[in-house]
């Protein structure tokens, strides 16, 4: 007795010690605070978060978001694009289409210096595009500048011009061009898929590669020759921590200057002194896409009503705490193609069971599959399944792995085997929905739901042909006024990107999917 | 003894193969191929099906076993998929990391475990021996990632003692070997006292029952039946022979210690072999995974030899025959 008296006091000693580590003092929500321009320090460091490793600093092969966060820094391309989202010069200084909308001209700065003092010229530019265009090279973006089969012929007219010659007119081709350029006099003959170059980059941005130790830290210093200015911070230090908690603890401890805030953490970080939070838009949206191949979702009323069942305010709420906004389009709101002219199906479970009956589906059970490691979409794969619970809809839910998934939805041949899938596109700067919606493009290709509208092929056929944006613009509206008609995908949401940056950084630009630290050279840290 | 070290040497190159080949097959197995990753609707599928033939990946799996091996043979790993960097180099990179971190904890832990053990066993059924249980289940039931972030929290935030993550602290940049040393030192105290506080409990329960064992035998009853002191008794006569259970797993131990803990590393951003293994594998970045593969198969085998070398060292009941 005396024993477990003793046992039951050293337990609760230990919990009380565990519990007050975890206590947080009550803070009040504060507003962003920036520092003044005046206190930059001349010699300041920013260390920002990683949360995956870099895996290779060539932009013409990576393929993760870590290590373009990093390239970003180090190269530049043709074109950029500003908070709005639309395409300015970067190391063009203008561009021009002819006519025929075949025929771009790129004019060329004539002040750029790679980080190694050689001057950058039309033949970096032509370099670049050849090397993304061989076969042998691994990028993944050499689809890019293919058009029917046909690949783009990249030219340099002088020492500062280069033309880019397009089998057909591809108004997409603008945005495609902001690839970030490499550098011919070290890449020209070398094995560019394992070249050195690959770990000790050299490229024409704010900053220059200085020192990377795998999987911990990467650091990169200021470029004083950089053509739009001399970086107002000395160094940027890049480093690795792919824990999501320990990030934040990071930002507490003052170990980094930023880290992006998941929904669960919005509050605490909100109110933390020393912090500002930033929220912004993003051009992604998640979805349940309907197997149409499938006899369950062939007839459009049976999506309609289901459309109908889904309350899209209570999914946002309960998953994101309302850093997320519902979704009703295959765009977003930021795109300037986006419009709110859309069959929206608010919720309505008595329309939807009325539905449900016309289409003689009340018996309708189906299976979501969506990918495991992603925690909203889990959630949400719940939350669907009590929503349509309640309109007699019995839904299963099934999380797979990421490929295991993919094999199944990417599956060469139809029909494929399976009822609906929870998932998300991550949108491109420009509106062209070809490789997801063209009935081309099933059953190998991102079609691969089965949809095939003979007038969204054609209007995906003619956005890509029309160059005028406004005219482009009405292209994009009507495609998505007649695909949230026939809602092929059950659009669920759109998150909001949550960002906490130390309250020493300043210079940031308006918060957008570009990013706070647009103008990278202005961007600074006081003492 | 050296003909039975030459002998195992020799019977590592059917095992190495056996377990290549094996892991091979297994790897092709799993859905999804190094692309899976790729899957973006800019990223056209025609490109990818190119990329994998220029990996080879659209021959046959023998074929390209084969292949593997050939090269291997040569001494060429192969380079990873995603960094277009040497297998071997990859490895080499964060191996030293993982093993300063595994090998100083598992020094810690038995520098702890083991007086812990042997006290608790002589002190059976006391407030002491209680204590020590109690403790060991609480260790064994802690999940490593929320124990981590408490002692972050703690050491890092609030008192502000301790860098929370990394290796390096990458502001001070270098100031010579022994700044550096110190600074990897302080960086390692966390992951370190989280990783043994953690496997306190495994090697605590082994040592109090190896110990108890011991305690019952004949001869611990004659040498105290001779008179000899409690304290030579119990570390002379009983421990000893106690710690032969900690020889096998010391050799148990070795992939372990090679392999990383994943969720301690990622949690501290430590760049070790663990969250290289993980990454690999997500990613099906296959020449990776068989250069780990192949790498760790050739530690463990060669620890085991050493367990059993060790055996023979430390038992002087066990003898490796001649003939």
């Amino acid at each position: 007795m005396n024993n477990l008296r003793r046992k039951l006091l050293v337990l609760s000693l230990l919990v009380m010690f565990l519990a007050g580590c975890s206590g947080q003092s009550h803070r009040a929500v504060k507003s962003v605070k920036l520092p003044d321009p005046s206190q930059a320090d001349q010699n300041g460091r920013l260390v920002l978060s990683l949360a995956g490793e870099v895996s290779i600093l060539n932009p013409i092969l990576s393929t993760d978001t870590t290590s373009s966060a990093v390239e970003g820094t180090i190269f530049t391309g043709l074109i950029t694009f500003n908070e709005n989202l639309e395409p300015v010069p970067d190391l063009a200084t203008s561009w021009s289409v002819s006519k025929d909308g075949k025929v771009w001209t790129f004019k060329l700065r004539r002040d750029v210096k790679w980080h190694d003092g050689v001057p950058f010229t039309a033949d970096d530019v032509v370099f670049t595009f050849n090397s993304i265009l061989d076969p042998k090279v691994n990028s993944v973006r050499r689809g890019d500048y293919i058009i029917d089969g046909r690949p783009i012929v990249f030219k340099a007219v002088d020492k500062y011009t280069v033309k880019a010659v397009l089998p057909k007119p591809f108004a997409p081709f603008l945005t495609r061009s902001g690839m970030s350029i490499i550098p011919k006099h070290i890449l020209k003959g070398k094995d560019i898929n394992t070249a050195a170059f690959n770990r000790k980059p050299i490229g024409t941005g704010p900053f220059k590669f200085k020192e990377w130790v795998t999987g911990d830290y990467l650091t990169v210093v200021r470029n004083p020759g950089y053509y739009l200015g001399k970086p107002r911070l000395a160094e940027i230090i890049y480093k690795i921590i792919p824990d999501e908690n320990a990030t934040l603890v990071a930002l507490e401890a003052g170990e980094i200057d930023s880290a992006g805030i998941p929904p669960k953490d919005y509050k605490r970080m909100k109110s933390m002194a020393g912090v500002n939070v930033f929220e912004y838009d993003n051009l992604v949206y998640t979805y349940l896409g309907f197997n149409l191949g499938n006899p369950k979702f062939k007839d459009k009323r049976v999506r309609q009503a289901l459309a109908y069942a889904t309350d899209k305010k209570q999914l946002v709420s309960l998953l994101f705490k309302g850093l997320a906004s519902p979704a009703y389009a295959p765009s977003a709101p930021i795109s300037w193609a986006y419009t709110n002219e859309v069959a929206k199906y608010h919720y309505d479970p008595a329309k939807a069971k009325a539905l449900l009956k016309e289409a003689g589906a009340q018996d309708l059970e189906f299976t979501i599959l969506t990918n495991q490691g992603n925690k909203e979409r889990e959630k949400a794969a719940v939350i669907l399944q009590q929503q349509f619970k309640k309109v007699g809809v019995k839904v299963n839910v099934r999380v797979m792995e990421w490929s295991a998934l993919l094999k199944i939805v990417n599956a060469p041949t139809g029909p494929k085997d399976f009822d609906a899938v929870l998932m998300g596109w991550s949108l491109g700067l420009d509106p062209d929905a070809y490789s997801i919606w063209h009935s081309s493009q099933y059953p190998k290709g991102f079609n691969f739901i089965d949809y095939h509208n003979p007038e969204v092929d054609r209007l995906l056929e003619k956005g890509r042909l029309t160059m005028d944006k406004e005219k482009r613009k009405q292209v994009y509206a009507k495609l998505w006024q007649i695909i949230a008609s026939d809602q092929p995908y059950l659009f669920l949401w759109y998150p909001k990107s949550v960002v906490g940056v130390s309250e020493r950084v300043g210079g940031l630009s308006k918060p957008s999917p570009a990013g706070l630290m647009l103008h990278l050279e202005k961007v600074f840290v006081t003492k | 003894m050296r003909k039975f070290i030459l002998k195992r040497l020799i019977q590592l190159v059917p095992l190495l193969i056996g377990v290549s080949l094996i892991s091979f097959f297994v790897m092709h197995l799993a859905p999804g191929d190094p692309t899976s990753l790729f899957t973006d609707p800019n990223i056209d599928p025609v490109e990818l099906a190119r990329i994998r033939a220029n990996w080879g990946l659209d021959k046959p799996v023998i074929l390209q076993y084969f292949y593997w091996l050939g090269n291997v043979l040569r001494g060429d790993f192969g380079n990873s998929y995603m960094t277009g960097q040497p297998v071997l180099h990859e490895i080499l990179q964060r191996l030293p990391n993982t093993l300063l971190l595994m090998i100083s904890s598992y020094f810690l832990t038995l520098l702890i475990t083991i007086p812990l053990g042997v006290i608790s066993a002589v002190r059976k059924g006391t407030w002491f021996d209680n204590l020590v249980t109690v403790l060991s289940f609480i260790g064994m039931a802690t999940p490593s990632f929320w124990l981590g972030l408490m002692l972050m929290l703690l050491f890092a935030v609030e008192l502000d003692w301790l860098p929370a993550v990394g290796m390096y602290d990458v502001l001070s940049g270098s100031h010579g070997p022994i700044a550096t040393v110190f600074d990897v030192f302080r960086h390692m105290i966390l992951p370190l006292t989280t990783m043994t506080i953690l496997s306190l409990a495994g090697i605590t329960r082994y040592q109090r029952a190896a110990m108890l064992e011991v305690l019952d035998q004949d001869y611990i009853r004659t040498a105290r039946a001779k008179g000899l002191p409690e304290r030579i008794v119990i570390y002379k006569h009983a421990l000893r022979n106690a710690l032969i259970p900690i020889v096998t797993i010391l050799g148990l131990s070795l992939p372990g210690l090679f392999g990383g803990a994943f969720i301690i590393e990622t949690i501290f951003a430590w760049p070790g072999m663990g969250r290289l293994g993980v990454l690999a594998i997500f990613q099906r970045n296959y020449p990776l995974i068989m250069g780990i593969v192949v790498f760790s198969a050739v530690l463990i085998m060669l620890g085991n030899l050493l367990a059993d070398i060790g055996y023979a060292l430390v038992d002087p009941r066990i003898r490796y025959a001649k003939k």
